[in-house]
């Protein structure tokens, strides 16, 4: 059997948000700007990074995401969230390991709803025709600077996007929640990912080592965040700790 | 309708020292059975790093090892990656060579490109080039194969005017083939006239048409080789016992922990964006199989598993939508035991091949 993972989620746990309960209505947000980023990662602690809930994708890989929405129904924002690969069963996922959101009521709704976590740090994403960098910045101090050069238009068809597996108090306990977004993509540019800076320590997991460039893609996406439909237990496979929500 | 066996050589953990030995000794002693009883192919797959779900990186030297082993059946090195990071062009065509001489003209050369980022990017190799260094390859091999002296100028390879030798036993050349994963390569394969390797993808009624179409365009190709191999091979798999619940059971463990391990590979769709991957590959098409609607004994319908009456009863309808020729699956990650999985083959062989008029030219109970 695939390997699993066994890590302690309890550092994790102190900063994950609590969700009232999980009868969240979806929520469609217009032309949202998205980078990602995705490197594979040094495999020696892959499982340690992991709940037991997951398996790592061979080769571990990470994640790290970009949105900015400016001008939607809603308030803007920018938000910046690191991801690790992994599979839940036999699903694509990506575990969050930290978030970072510029607008304070916006993250607070986020956590609430779908369980992203609220991370200090203040991310920006700029767009260029050149170059998409995505920055965090805490106390001053620059944690994340990644991005993608030499764009190339490309289909939003090519682009594949997983769900993120958020770690949060739910009223059934700590859970791992499914937030499983659609796209519906206006433009799609794929190029190189660079990094200049990744703190790992500062990012959530101090043995994150980037260790191989894979791809990197900018689009354009109307993204509607779902009603929520899948919780998992964190301590136990997902195949058989898999809850739907009723 | 012939019958084959098809391997990917998955190894379970804890990998402790002889079990990689193990695992390949139960593959040679099923394919010496397989030879006796009238399976008519071995097929044996190209994969890198794929841990667990395929310790097979060097298929020719498996099917060598079978080839010295056995009389009669084929030798199927399948896929063979058809990119220039993973196998340079001549090595290509000598080994093949190679394999068919040793083999007493045995071999098929099943061709294609790879679908896994983990292997690509272990070579290397650029996702987007994959699809034409595939096409590449095939148009050139044929004449590698049959050119007393060969030289090409291409975009993936290029060399010099060389013998490149030894050359096939078959002639003019071993069958060819293409594994058909992608929707639309089996449309490539017939365009070039080469034999469809394909995966029960999809319901019967979808493979129908699949192979409608392919038998209409391979009416009108171009061959790249020096004959048309007008063949559909697909992938199943087996187990077959006297009782259908039984081999119901046994079977849907055996396709469970093969999907199980299949879906953790790092698909090249999933990690990189291009459009040279519309899918992620076979993997999601044989899940989709194995999870389908059940028959009246609650078996999803296209599998081979069960009672032979009930496995009969599957492979004549694959029949009936156009399938030639059906590869199995007979183990997965070593989840059926060694003697249950010879029972199996035993089985089936002498009572489902006999209901297949050409599937066999020897049976032994």
């Amino acid at each position: 059997m695939p390997l699993f993972g066994s890590r302690d989620v309890s550092s994790l746990l102190d900063g994950a948000p609590t969700m009232p309960d999980l009868q969240t209505d979806s929520l469609t947000i217009e032309r949202v700007e998205i980078l990602h980023v995705r490197y594979e990662i040094r495999s020696a602690p892959m499982l340690e990074m992991l709940p037991a809930a997951l398996h790592p994708t061979i080769p571990p890989t990470l994640s790290v995401w970009g949105m900015k929405v400016r001008g939607s129904d809603i308030d803007d924002f920018t938000l910046a969230q690191v991801c690790i690969g992994c599979r839940a069963g036999v699903r694509p996922r990506g575990f969050l390991l930290s978030c970072f959101n510029d607008n304070d009521a916006s993250a607070k709704d986020l956590a609430a709803r779908w369980g992203f976590r609220q991370d200090a740090g203040t991310p920006k994403l700029d767009v260029a025709h050149h170059r998409t960098q995505l920055t965090v910045e805490r106390d001053g101090k620059t944690i994340l600077d990644i991005g993608l050069v030499s764009p190339e238009a490309i289909s939003g068809n090519d682009v594949q996007y997983v769900a993120n597996m958020n770690l949060a108090h739910t009223p059934s306990g700590p859970r791992l929640v499914q937030v499983d977004p659609e796209f519906v993509f206006h433009k799609a540019d794929r190029g190189k990912p660079y990094v200049e800076v990744f703190d790992a320590e500062e990012l959530g997991d101090d043995r994150i080592v980037l260790s191989w460039p894979v791809a990197a893609s900018f689009t354009v996406a109307d993204v509607t965040l779902p009603k929520l439909r899948y919780t998992c237990k964190v301590d136990v496979p997902a195949m058989a700790g898999t809850e739907t929500v009723a | 309708m012939k019958f084959g066996i098809f391997y990917e050589i998955s190894v379970p953990r804890p990998w402790t020292p002889g079990r990689e030995k193990q695992v390949y000794d139960n593959c040679i002693e099923q394919v010496k059975l397989a030879d006796e009883l009238g399976f008519d192919q071995v097929w044996c797959v190209e994969h890198h790093f794929l841990e667990e779900y395929s310790h097979s990186p060097a298929p020719e030297l498996f099917l060598t090892a079978c080839a010295m082993v056995t009389e009669r059946i084929r030798v199927g090195h399948g896929i063979i990656v058809c990119v220039p990071e993973f196998n340079h062009l001549i090595k290509v065509a000598e080994r093949t060579a190679v394999l068919d001489i040793l083999s007493g003209g045995r071999l098929e050369v099943g061709t294609g490109r790879s679908a896994t980022w983990t292997e690509l990017a272990g070579f290397g190799a650029d996702p987007d080039e994959t699809k034409k260094t595939w096409d590449e390859y095939v148009r050139v091999l044929p004449k590698m194969w049959t050119n007393e002296r060969f030289g090409y100028n291409g975009r993936a390879v290029s060399f010099p005017e060389r013998a490149i030798i030894p050359k096939p036993l078959q002639q003019p050349h071993p069958p060819m083939w293409v594994a058909v994963t992608s929707p639309g390569t089996e449309l490539d394969a017939a365009d070039r006239g080469l034999g469809s390797l394909g995966l029960t993808f999809g319901g019967f009624a979808e493979q129908e048409k699949k192979v409608k179409e392919y038998r209409r365009r391979i009416q009108l190709c171009d061959p790249v080789g020096d004959f048309v191999n007008e063949q559909v091979n697909t992938v199943n798999f087996l187990y077959c016992h006297e009782d259908v619940k039984q081999g119901g059971a046994t079977g849907q463990r055996l396709a469970g922990t093969f999907n199980y391990m299949a879906s953790q590979l790092l698909a090249a769709r999933e990690a990189y964006p291009t459009r040279s991957y519309p899918s992620l590959g076979l993997l999601p098409a044989v899940r989709q199989e194995a999870e389908g609607p059940g028959d009246a004994n609650g078996l999803p319908e296209g599998l081979a598993i069960g009672d032979p009456d009930r496995i009969i009863e599957v492979i004549k309808r694959w029949e009936g939508v156009g399938v030639d020729r059906i590869n199995f699956l007979l183990n997965a990650a070593e989840t059926v035991p060694q003697q249950e999985v010879l029972d199996s083959m035993r089985l089936f062989a002498a009572e489902v091949m006999p209901a297949f008029a050409d599937s066999t030219e020897k049976v032994v109970a």
